[in-house]
């Protein structure tokens, strides 16, 4: 059985597809105590008052000492030629969106995330979406014992969750996402009206 | 799609492998050069078996140096940029450091090999303390470049720096003995100072490797990981090639005391400890590497 897999995959019927989604957490995670920038020989990354960790394109000198660093594999070299963006040939790592976050938007993943699995605001802020959601529920951070300080928290999955069994909406979000869709479709369209 | 990385890199090649080989062979090579000038009144003159290899020494310390410089910053994904390290230094990077004493471990070697031509004893000892406590500062300083990796344990501990001090020794004192026993220079009392370095350094190389066995056997984890990884992947390289050939045989051979003073015993030992000692690295900085891309 593959490592880390709770249970025998179902490969399905031999010869046909069988689909399956991997969700992959390599991700620059922006930690509190970020060991990339400790080791960078040029200070190309630091660390942005507001929590981001970023990267100066112009200083890095592509020393790789920040992969070598880094234990969530978030970061990569671009490559030197690229067709439509002229930096290349340093070392890139998510950034937040922080341009997008400075101008009063979520980063694009946040955006563009059908499902809502991915909140982004303030954690200083009590009444933020992320400091509610940390604050309900019980959240895990990768490899906490590296001392790396992350701040990227993923919600674990309780038995409401995993276990089929009733259960009101968890989060905010989904409880709000779900008034939302109730409010819109009641008395028109969903079950002739019944709801 | 995959433009942007390929999938889990291991960023650092064998080009840092064969740095990090050269430069402590390098720095040690400079130490035993500088030698006579340094220390050359204490131990009953012993470093003073080391004068006909003076100016050779420099020569190829330097020449090393000019080997390692260039690797180093072909190397670097944007090598124009190369002094950027000095001039927006990062005091808690040992790269930064390392970059910084690498030109002026250069420059000790210039002055001295200047101070040995022109008979300036005065210039020769200052630059050959300088020098040899920056030439100390290359291995020393690639072993921090790998021990400041906190979230890497194989690399994150403390003994990653004298270990390649000592693998330094073992290199120079090969570079050492090759050299002066192809000139025909490799006397009695060279024997026996190269023999005393040598045996030092095969002792605590060995020392430091069943250390590392225990930790890695009884460690967490990720040590465990690394275990497996060392005698799946690098078995040969490990217990071939580092244990066998670069630690246990010249030990044996230079712990005879008659034979491992022999001036050709002795510099077939220091050659295989060499060979160790670029093998351990190898091992070391790419296991390294591999339990985190299997995360």
């Amino acid at each position: 059985m593959p490592v880390g897999l709770q249970a025998e995959p179902s490969l399905g019927v031999p010869g046909k597809k069988r689909w399956a989604m991997v969700i992959d957490l390599r991700r620059c995670i922006h930690c509190d105590n970020p060991p990339c920038v400790r080791n960078c020989p040029t200070e190309a990354t630091y660390k942005h008052e507001d929590g981001f960790v970023l990267q100066r394109y112009d200083r890095c000198i592509a020393c790789r000492t920040c992969i070598a660093a880094c234990p969530y594999n978030a970061r990569h070299v671009l490559p030197k030629n690229r067709d439509r963006v002229r930096i290349g040939g340093v070392v890139d790592k998510c950034t937040f969106c922080n341009h997008r976050v400075e101008q009063g938007q979520v980063p694009a993943c946040v955006q563009t995330c059908l499902g809502r699995s991915r909140i982004f605001g303030d954690l200083n802020d009590p009444n933020s979406e992320v400091s509610r959601l940390v604050a309900r529920h019980k959240t895990v951070v990768l490899k906490p014992d590296k001392g790396t300080r992350p701040q990227v928290y993923y919600i674990k999955p309780d038995r409401a969750q995993t276990e089929q069994q009733y259960s009101s909406p968890q989060s905010y979000a989904a409880r709000a996402d779900a008034e939302a869709f109730y409010r819109h479709n009641r008395g028109s369209k969903f079950f002739s009206g019944v709801l | 799609m995959f433009e942007y990385m390929n999938y889990n890199i291991a960023p650092w090649g064998h080009e840092i492998i064969i740095y990090f080989f050269l430069i402590g062979a390098a720095g040690m090579t400079f130490v035993y050069a500088a030698a006579p000038s340094v220390f050359g009144n204490v131990f009953g003159g012993a470093a003073r078996s080391m004068e006909p290899f003076q100016r050779t020494g420099l020569i190829v310390s330097l020449v090393l140096l000019l080997i390692c410089g260039p690797l180093l910053i072909m190397d670097l994904g944007q090598p124009q940029r190369f002094l950027y390290p000095i001039i927006h230094f990062h005091w808690t990077s040992p790269l930064s450091w390392g970059s910084l004493f690498l030109p002026l471990f250069g420059l000790c070697i210039v002055g001295f090999l200047f101070g040995h031509m022109k008979g300036h004893t005065g210039l020769m000892r200052l630059t050959g303390i300088l020098g040899s406590l920056l030439a100390l500062s290359m291995p020393l300083y690639t072993g921090l470049d790998l021990m400041v990796h906190q979230t890497r344990e194989l690399w994150s501990n403390a003994t990653i720096p004298l270990l390649f001090v000592i693998l330094s020794m073992s290199s120079g004192t090969a570079v050492v003995a090759v050299i002066q026993l192809l000139r025909g220079q490799l006397d009695a009392r060279a024997s026996e100072f190269l023999h005393a370095f040598l045996y030092l350094s095969l002792g605590v190389t060995f020392a430091l490797f069943l250390a590392e066995w225990v930790v890695l056997t009884y460690g967490s984890e990720e040590k465990q990981q690394a275990w497996t990884l060392i005698n799946e992947s690098f078995a040969f390289h490990y217990w071939g090639l580092t244990f066998l050939v670069g630690i246990l045989i010249p030990l044996l051979l230079v712990a005879i005391p008659r034979l491992g003073r022999d001036p050709r015993v002795l510099t077939m030992a220091a050659v295989m400890s060499a060979v160790g000692a670029y093998t351990f690295r190898e091992v070391l900085i790419y296991a390294g590497q591999l339990t985190q891309i299997y995360y």
